[in-house]
């Protein structure tokens, strides 16, 4: 009776431990993915200044998508199998760049890019834009552990970074520069990631 | 095919003073001048804030990552009824630290009053100094039982309980700074008990104001997890209704802007938890 209650105390006990513990398999996805990475997140910049949009894939199989469509005054949200005929429809009818997109979305299926998105921020109260991807990479994943995804900020200036690699807010402090909350960690003098349980 | 269609009025029909009132209250201003109360507002981004309020009054932009969205529909509600009561309000706050809005006195604490233009990476709210005041000293002053281990501000607090609304307080916050009826269905965890919930926003939404508590992590997936937990995360102004081909498209106010979205009539009912209808 003690065993079979030891017993089960050490599978909980393994199951809680262990919930806390995703692990990506690989430690250098930028590098190995860079040329198609930077191939989408160029992509991106082309095409959203024209028409401004934002995508992401709202499945584990990449199928489904759900897109963003933003103007002035309003933002359109719709999903759309990628495979649905809809979908080209809705980018012909807003006036989006149909071949544009699909390529983009063919790029993100291989590259596994979860979320594809243009942020503002301000520096010294003047505008300034970044690109954010989101990657799906592959984990080992244990029961309650949450999940987990890289964020790739792309910057279009040089960036400012402390002795630990940590993005900085300028030059001038030490103050970090959360994005969404995040810490971001340097790859480039313009590109850095984090880790995050949510995609965007 | 059947098509239906409602559209919001213009909101609170029964307002307290102008938009033109306002803009001539905010050019009298000497807008140049600097507080002592708060240290980190810029004066002009301060007044130049103000002047966007009034004139754009639906670009209030609650930040990105914020609990800040009940405060941004409360927003949207105010400059509807009372733009002059509002702009007169913030200059009170500005010069004197403290302010009366519609009966409710507020002193904010020093803490907040130094936070004000700190806020950073939250999209245009950086430089819109007078919605960080606006939406900091709200979260500072309106308590619920969210914010019960939360009621002091500390840095990086806009993101956190300390700035969350659950329904009650929501539904207090509007009554006490808006002055009208409101009347809700719906809780925190429980779904509305509303039969025909489309049918219900239909016949609302012509003669009132109709706000939504909803679960937003439904419609705005954030991790691929099939399990989620349903929770309401987010208020929004329902400003139009329409059904087609058993799809419900949804136009509604939340974050500087208006979204159109469709959902089907199942989703309609999984995402909402509170019916908020304000008297117009």
């Amino acid at each position: 009776m003690i065993r079979h209650g030891l017993f089960i105390f050490l599978i909980i006990y393994f199951l809680l431990t262990a919930s806390c513990s995703t692990k990506i398999i690989s430690n250098n996805y930028y590098q190995e993915q860079k040329e198609n990475l930077d191939n989408i997140e160029r992509s991106y910049e082309k095409l959203n200044p024209i028409n401004p949009f934002s995508l992401a894939f709202t499945d584990k199989e990449f199928r489904i998508i759900s897109l963003e469509m933003i103007s002035d005054t309003l933002t359109r949200i719709y999903e759309f199998n990628v495979s649905e005929k809809r979908l080209a429809d809705t980018l012909l009818k807003y006036n989006y760049d149909t071949a544009g997109i699909y390529y983009l979305l063919r790029k993100m299926q291989q590259t596994k890019v979860t979320w594809i998105n243009n942020f503002d921020y301000y520096v010294n109260d003047q505008p300034q834009q970044l690109i954010i991807l989101s990657i799906k990479p592959v984990t080992i994943r244990y029961i309650f552990s949450p999940p987990k995804y890289i964020a790739l900020a792309y910057f279009r200036t040089e960036q400012f970074f402390d002795e630990k690699g940590r993005l900085l807010d300028s030059r001038r402090t030490k103050q970090l520069r959360k994005i969404k909350g995040q810490v971001f960690y340097k790859i480039t003098d313009r590109i850095c990631y984090t880790i995050t349980e949510k995609y965007r | 095919m059947s098509k239906e269609k409602c559209i919001a009025n213009d909101l609170l029909s029964k307002t307290n003073s102008t938009k033109k009132e306002a803009l001539e209250f905010l050019d009298k201003i000497d807008q140049k001048k600097e507080s002592t109360h708060w240290p980190n507002i810029k004066p002009k981004l301060f007044y130049d804030n103000l002047k966007l309020n009034l004139e754009k009054p639906m670009s209030f932009y609650p930040g990105r990552s914020t609990n800040f969205c009940a405060y941004g529909a409360l927003s949207y509600l105010i400059m509807e009824k009372d733009p002059l009561g509002y702009v007169k309000f913030m200059n009170d706050l500005y010069e004197k630290g403290e302010a009366i809005f519609n009966k409710n006195n507020f002193k904010p604490s020093t803490a907040v009053m130094e936070a004000a233009g700190t806020l950073k990476f939250k999209g245009v709210l950086d430089i819109r100094h007078a919605e960080q005041m606006w939406f900091l000293v709200l979260a500072d002053k309106f308590k619920g039982y969210l914010n019960f281990f939360d009621k002091k501000f500390n840095e990086g607090d806009e993101n956190t309980f300390w700035a969350a609304t659950n329904l009650a307080k929501f539904d207090r916050m509007v009554g006490k700074m808006c002055g009208t009826h409101v009347k809700a269905v719906g809780s925190d965890l429980i779904k509305p008990w509303v039969k025909n919930v489309y049918s219900y926003l239909e016949k609302r939404i012509d003669s009132n104001i109709v706000s939504l508590y909803i679960n937003n992590r439904i419609i705005h997936k954030k991790n691929h997890d099939k399990v989620k937990f349903s929770i309401p995360t987010h208020f929004i102004i329902l400003r139009q209704i329409r059904k087609e081909n058993n799809m419900i498209t949804l136009r509604y106010w939340d974050y500087g802007g208006e979204t159109e979205m469709q959902i089907t009539n199942r989703t309609l009912k999984k995402i909402i938890f509170g019916i908020i209808t304000i008297d117009k």
